[in-house]
């Protein structure tokens, strides 16, 4: 006598599709279509493929649905008493019905100050609301299974559950450099970084990639080294500081940029995930005088 | 295929004998209508090369992420459009200027000059930025209202005008200016081409049915759908509280928007 077969673990999530399993497109926690081949790189990024055109993910008595490709909208179906809560540019259209009202959070003089919204806004159910993102790239939707936590890099969330708790920490990713009398301090992923966890339950986090989206697991102690704004989230596991590598020149520099390139080292374990589209990393060159656990390396 | 059956675009009720894609609007009559479940339509992504006929010329979208519309215009016939759109074109189309009320449109930072070209020849148009291509086939009768700067062309059948946002409210927190496009096909079928950022999607209202959206989403609507600004109270305070904007839209008609809703400046 054979025992039954499991049922099937979406790759990308981790989320079970259930007895319904492999008859399931979609993963029914992230939206990611199931019945394509995965597709991991030859160095082993496993690219994250965009949610199919109108997938819906059910999370408790509310379900999302994830609508076009270019900017995809998320748009919620919220049960009565559920509610989402989202930074307010994030809103694309809601039903009249749907109430919104502002959450406090703490250190808003902090947020202003690294930039980050200071408002976040929760919507309650019963209704319709739906958001979006004003650029071009891939909604990511992260199920968080109950004491699960992820680390997220600061202005790509997008809207959370309510059973998904919101915090945010100092990233301690900086270094300063000197010009004169003028010492600068720099924070190539910024100051703060939003951290999502479900502690009791689970909960669904929904985030925008710029471009694609790629994926990959670090073993205890594995390092990969990427652009520092690429980074999209990460597991609170992975630990991160600056490397700077400094290329071999010979004869005389020009010293027309900052003669060296700006890394960001992630080591493991746990998973890490970039996006293809990236803003620009400033380094404005310069003497490096401080910094956090900057490591460097000369060719 | 018999030659009396005809099949009927879900996006622009054109009857087409051609089974795969509209004849009118060029939308792919061969896959299926995508409808959210809240009853958002996805404007139908138009297949690489889809040719379009109006009158006597032809319309053809190419490339995807940021598509073109190339226009073959039959002798006698025109399109209009913004001049910052244009892409190339054959040197021996005639160009000339749309007789607008420059200053005052200037004043509001609409486009002062509406571009005419006239056929035969070939000319094509596209928007920098990615985004959609929006066939609008306007039916005799039609009136369409679209924001500032999200047109692409008109073909010369359309009368072009356009209508001042009543109330301040809306003109200040609006998100669409202080002015709306507004085409009328008066006696013929006419072609209206519109560039949406991101992603678009359209619903039909029902008479005094109204939905929220973010001002700058708005892309077009029919002129029978009213718009207003209306402020959302967030929280309550000494000196206020805090608020935010959105634009309610009331039916009946049909309603577009576009899901990158960041305004971007026209470059005019």
């Amino acid at each position: 006598m054979t025992s039954p077969a499991a049922p099937p673990v979406c790759p990308y999530c981790g989320t079970s599709a259930g007895t319904a399993g492999a008859s399931l497109p979609t993963c029914p926690g992230c939206g990611a279509p199931l019945d394509v081949a995965l597709r991991v790189s030859a160095s082993g990024w496993l690219e994250l493929p965009a949610a199919r055109d109108m997938a819906r993910i059910q999370c408790g008595h509310s379900s999302v649905q994830i609508e076009g490709k270019i900017v995809p909208v998320a748009d919620f179906a919220l049960a009565p008493g559920d509610s989402v809560y989202f930074p307010h540019h994030e809103l694309l259209w809601k039903e009249p019905g749907v109430n919104i009202t502002q959450r406090s959070l703490a250190g808003a003089w902090k947020r202003m100050l690294a930039g980050l919204p200071v408002r976040m806004l929760d919507a309650v159910g019963p209704g319709r609301i739906a958001f979006s993102r004003d650029a071009a790239g891939e909604t990511l939707a992260i199920p968080l299974h109950a004491g699960a936590s992820v680390d997220v890099r600061e202005h790509l969330f997008m809207v959370a559950t309510k059973s998904v708790a919101y915090d945010w920490f100092n990233c301690g990713v900086w270094f300063q450099t000197r010009q004169g009398d003028e010492t600068e301090t720099h924070f190539p992923i910024g100051m703060l970084m939003d951290r999502f966890t479900a502690p009791a339950e689970p909960g669904l986090l929904l985030i925008h990639a710029h471009g694609n989206a790629f994926l990959r697991r670090l073993a205890p102690g594995e390092r990969i080294l990427v652009k520092p704004s690429g980074l999209l989230y990460k597991d609170s596991s992975v630990t991160a500081h600056l490397h700077f590598e400094r290329p071999r020149t010979s004869g005389l520099s020009l010293w027309t940029w900052g003669e060296r390139y700006m890394w960001l080292a992630l080591y493991g374990p746990g998973r890490v995930a970039v996006q293809s589209a990236y803003g620009h990393t400033h380094d404005p060159g310069g003497r490096i005088v401080g910094g956090a656990n900057l490591t460097e390396h000369q060719w | 295929m018999d030659a009396y059956q005809r099949i009927v675009c879900k996006w622009c009720n054109g009857q087409n004998t051609n089974p795969t894609a509209c004849a009118f609007c060029g939308a792919p009559l061969d896959v299926q209508n995508l409808v959210s479940q809240s009853g958002w339509r996805e404007a139908p992504r138009l297949r690489d090369m889809t040719q379009i006929h109006f009158d006597q010329s032809t319309c053809q979208v190419e490339g995807e992420i940021v598509p073109v519309v190339e226009i073959s215009l039959a002798p006698n016939e025109w399109v209009y459009f913004e001049h910052h759109c244009m892409l190339w074109k054959g040197d021996n189309v005639p160009l000339t200027v749309m007789n607008l009320q420059g200053p005052k449109r200037s004043f509001f930072r609409m486009p002062h000059i509406v571009t005419i070209a006239s056929g035969p020849g070939r000319i094509a148009f596209s928007r920098d930025a990615t985004g959609e291509i929006v066939v609008l086939p306007l039916q005799p009768g039609m009136e369409v209202d679209v924001r500032e700067h999200a047109f692409l062309l008109a073909s010369g059948r359309v009368s072009y005008t356009y209508e001042r946002i009543k109330g301040l409210a809306n003109i200040l927190f609006g998100g669409n200016g202080m002015w709306l496009d507004r085409f009328i096909s008066q006696q013929a079928l006419g072609l209206l081409v519109l560039h949406g950022y991101g992603n678009v999607f359209e619903r039909t209202l029902a008479a005094g049915e109204s939905i929220q959206v973010e001002p700058g989403s708005m892309l077009y609507k029919d002129a029978s759908v009213t718009l207003q600004a209306e402020q959302i109270k967030l929280s309550s305070g000494l000196f206020g509280g805090t608020s935010m904007y959105l634009a309610r839209l009331t039916g009946p008609g049909r309603v577009g928007i576009q899901s990158m809703y960041h305004h971007h400046e026209s470059g005019e």
